[in-house]
């Protein structure tokens, strides 16, 4: 999704009003249950809520100017990748095997023999069309966040096809713009 | 969870801006290598088997590098995303060769098509095509879609003289349910999108 983004995609910038802010962050809230402590870390109540309009009806949400979160139309808010890496733990995880990596970094969807092979992990608990981690087989840090197709059941049973959605991966558009001004 | 926890420090590589650890699937390991030696070490323990020491010329080197890097990284994008297209491409091959026998593709397959054309940036209109195929009232059906979507909707000529309906404005999406729900002998499968001249279908 972020594989050709650039500055040119964002069409608007606002700072939005504080219902919405706070609708924002209820949200996020709700979805990453374990985020809530850090909440006022990472989305101060001070500093000003930008929201990033861009094409394909994709909001950004930044604080101080660097993008934490995005979302599709009325979709889960996700973190970037960058924000995720330093708070690994609040969103659920699954892991590809090592032979899928290259794959998923070069943007492909997460297919479900990558995830169901002896290098791969599933948490049971995924339902279909939630945000996920996407790890990878010997590494420390995730690759890709994904939105699922499919529950973490069906992944096993029907081992074929396309499992989740890959949104947002390592050194794409998104993970290159560290800061928009 | 009472205790905060601690934002992880990741070690993002120098050159490549990846984690560290990823930096042998990046754009380009080989430029990675030297910083990589040095910050680390444990990562890629085959690395240190080769020699350690570095010399001025290979720190200049590194430097000069790294500057190329960003335009290989672009090449490199560039070069995947080819892949793709090309394979469109030959889909839409498909499509003509059917065309000419236009009576035949008629009989053969009921689909409503759907499209999005961006027209000045920010602006676009969604064609659909393939309604009347359903034995649906173009007239009918692009006043009911200007009505449910509060745009404008007319029934166009379109090339080889087929007609079909701009909407104005991005309805890709809720357009689906739209014409499930009032014509309920278009079912879902029959559906399709075009993405980036490639059908998708919407269910």
């Amino acid at each position: 999704m972020f594989k050709k983004f650039s500055f040119e995609d964002i069409s608007a910038q606002n700072q939005v009003k504080a219902s919405v802010q706070r609708k924002i962050r209820q949200s996020i809230a709700d979805e990453y249950p374990g985020f809530e402590p850090l909440l006022d870390d990472i989305l101060p109540k001070k500093a000003p809520l930008i929201v990033a309009k861009c094409q394909n009806h994709l909001n950004l949400v930044l604080v101080n100017s660097v993008p934490l979160f995005f979302n599709i139309r009325d979709g889960p808010y996700m973190p970037t990748l960058r924000l995720l890496h330093q708070y690994p733990h609040i969103m659920k995880k699954f892991q590809v095997d090592r032979g899928a990596i290259k794959f998923v970094l070069s943007g492909a969807n997460i297919m479900c023999p990558g995830l169901t092979s002896p290098g791969g992990a599933l948490d049971e608990e995924v339902l279909e069309e939630t945000p996920v981690a996407i790890m990878a087989e010997g590494k420390q840090h995730a690759l890709a966040i994904g939105y699922t197709k499919l529950s973490a059941k069906d992944i096993k049973t029907i081992n074929k096809g396309i499992a989740v959605d890959n949104m947002h991966y390592l050194n794409d558009g998104l993970w290159k713009m560290e800061r928009l001004e | 969870m009472a205790e905060k926890p601690q934002a992880v420090r990741v070690l993002y590589c120098g050159v490549c801006g990846l984690p560290a650890e990823y930096c042998e699937f990046g754009p380009d390991f080989e430029k990675c290598k030297p910083w990589l030696r040095r910050h680390a070490p444990d990562l890629y323990p085959d690395l240190l088997l080769k020699e350690e020491n570095e010399t001025d010329a290979d720190k200049a080197a590194r430097q000069l590098q790294s500057v190329a890097i960003s335009g290989s990284g672009d090449g490199a994008g560039g070069d995947a995303s080819s892949a793709p297209s090309g394979s469109a491409s030959a889909s839409k091959q498909d499509e003509v060769k059917r065309l000419p026998g236009g009576k035949i593709k008629k009989k053969e397959k009921q689909e409503v098509v759907i499209e999005k054309i961006v027209r000045n940036k920010r602006k676009c209109v969604t064609v659909v095509k393939g309604l009347e195929l359903f034995g649906i009232k173009l007239s009918d059906a692009s006043k009911k879609l200007g009505k449910k979507f509060a745009t404008g909707a007319s029934v166009v000529k379109g090339p080889t003289e087929k007609e079909q309906i701009d909407v104005q404005g991005d309805i890709a999406y809720d357009i689906v349910e739209f014409i499930t729900e009032t014509w309920p002998a278009v079912p879902e499968t029959a559906i399709f999108f075009i993405e980036d001249g490639r059908k998708v279908a919407a269910a």
